[in-house]
């Protein structure tokens, strides 16, 4: 049996939001929680921000819901805040994470990419495929921030061009630029 | 690839992305109860926060000294209090309206025989005493 308010459209519950109903944005949170997380932590590399991002996102919703037009899906509104959050995260992050990594670095010569957690179980068999996800996944951190998000909202959320426009406020065409300095970033780290 | 997906990418291209976003570990799944706790923590915080504020601005007390405060930065923007005059700079004033003196100074230098016109007045007497 459907639940009614599981029904409800991204929009509607916007709109109740607005006029401060708890229970519709409790339904949205349920909702984007787990796509809205993993899009920060696809950006920002760490749980914690990736959490704290996030719920600041949400909060964010139910503060601007009244402004949400909806001339636009709500999915990429919200996509446009949660990234905004993220990219100012980054910002802010930036001087102390620079003086950690400078510490970090006095201690141990490995790179970010090695320090990460293994990708999965890396039998001899699948040693090769292991070393090239490595290599294509230090081609996606070496990215731009906002080069990142749109790799990630185009591969990751399947967005189209237009909406990640929408989301990064930029042009379409400096979209496909991003997409395609990404590609012939991930081709030049795979060449041999 | 739907309509709306215009991109001019190949399909080896959107599969190297794919690739590349896919070969990250996946992120550690948090507890989604603990979750949505804390972000209705947070919300309940910042929603106390803004009726607080809302509650201070709603005062009379506050908005009339937000409302004084105001008329004192705007009427000494517009008119700044005159300061005490520098004493110096009026000494200096006085001098340098009297510096025309300087042209007569041929006789105040000779102001010093005035010293004697009680005697100059009364050479007479003294001539004709003398006579």
């Amino acid at each position: 049996m459907t639940d009614d308010r599981e029904a409800t459209s991204d929009e509607t519950l916007c709109r109740r939001i607005a006029a401060r109903d708890d229970t519709a944005f409790d339904v949205l949170v349920t909702r984007y929680q787990a796509r809205a997380y993993r899009l920060a932590w696809s950006l920002l590399r760490d749980a914690e921000d990736a959490r704290d991002a996030s719920q600041e996102a949400f909060i964010r919703v139910w503060a601007a819901a009244e402004r949400f037009r909806g001339d636009a899906r709500f999915s990429t509104w919200f996509y446009r805040i949660l990234v905004n959050v993220c990219l100012d995260h980054k910002r802010r992050g930036r001087w102390w994470t620079r003086l950690i990594a400078r510490d970090s670095d006095r201690d141990s010569d490995e790179s970010l990419v090695e320090r990460q957690p293994a990708i999965g179980p890396d039998p001899g068999d699948h040693a090769t495929e292991a070393q090239t996800m490595t290599r294509l996944w230090k081609a996606v951190h070496q990215l731009s921030a906002q080069q990142r998000a749109a790799v990630i909202l185009y591969a990751q959320e399947h967005l189209s061009t237009a909406e990640i426009a929408d989301v990064l406020n930029v042009a379409e065409p400096t979209v496909r630029v991003h997409l395609h300095r990404a590609v012939a970033a991930l081709r030049k780290e795979l060449a041999p | 690839m739907t309509a709306e997906r215009r991109d001019d990418l190949t399909d080896a291209e959107r599969d190297l992305l794919a690739r590349a976003v896919a070969a990250s570990a996946p992120p550690p799944e948090p507890r989604w109860g603990e979750y949505r706790a804390e972000l209705r923590a947070r919300l309940e915080t910042r929603r106390s926060i803004g009726r607080r504020l809302g509650r201070w601005w709603a005062r009379p007390a506050p908005i009339a000294l937000s409302l004084g405060l105001a008329t004192a930065l705007l009427l000494f923007t517009l008119h700044p209090v005159e300061r005490r005059p520098d004493l110096a700079a009026l000494d200096e004033a006085m001098l340098g309206a009297r510096l025309d003196l300087l042209e007569h100074y041929h006789v105040v230098e000779r102001l010093d025989l005035l010293e004697n016109f009680e005697v100059i007045r009364r050479l007479d007497d003294v001539v004709s005493r003398e006579g």
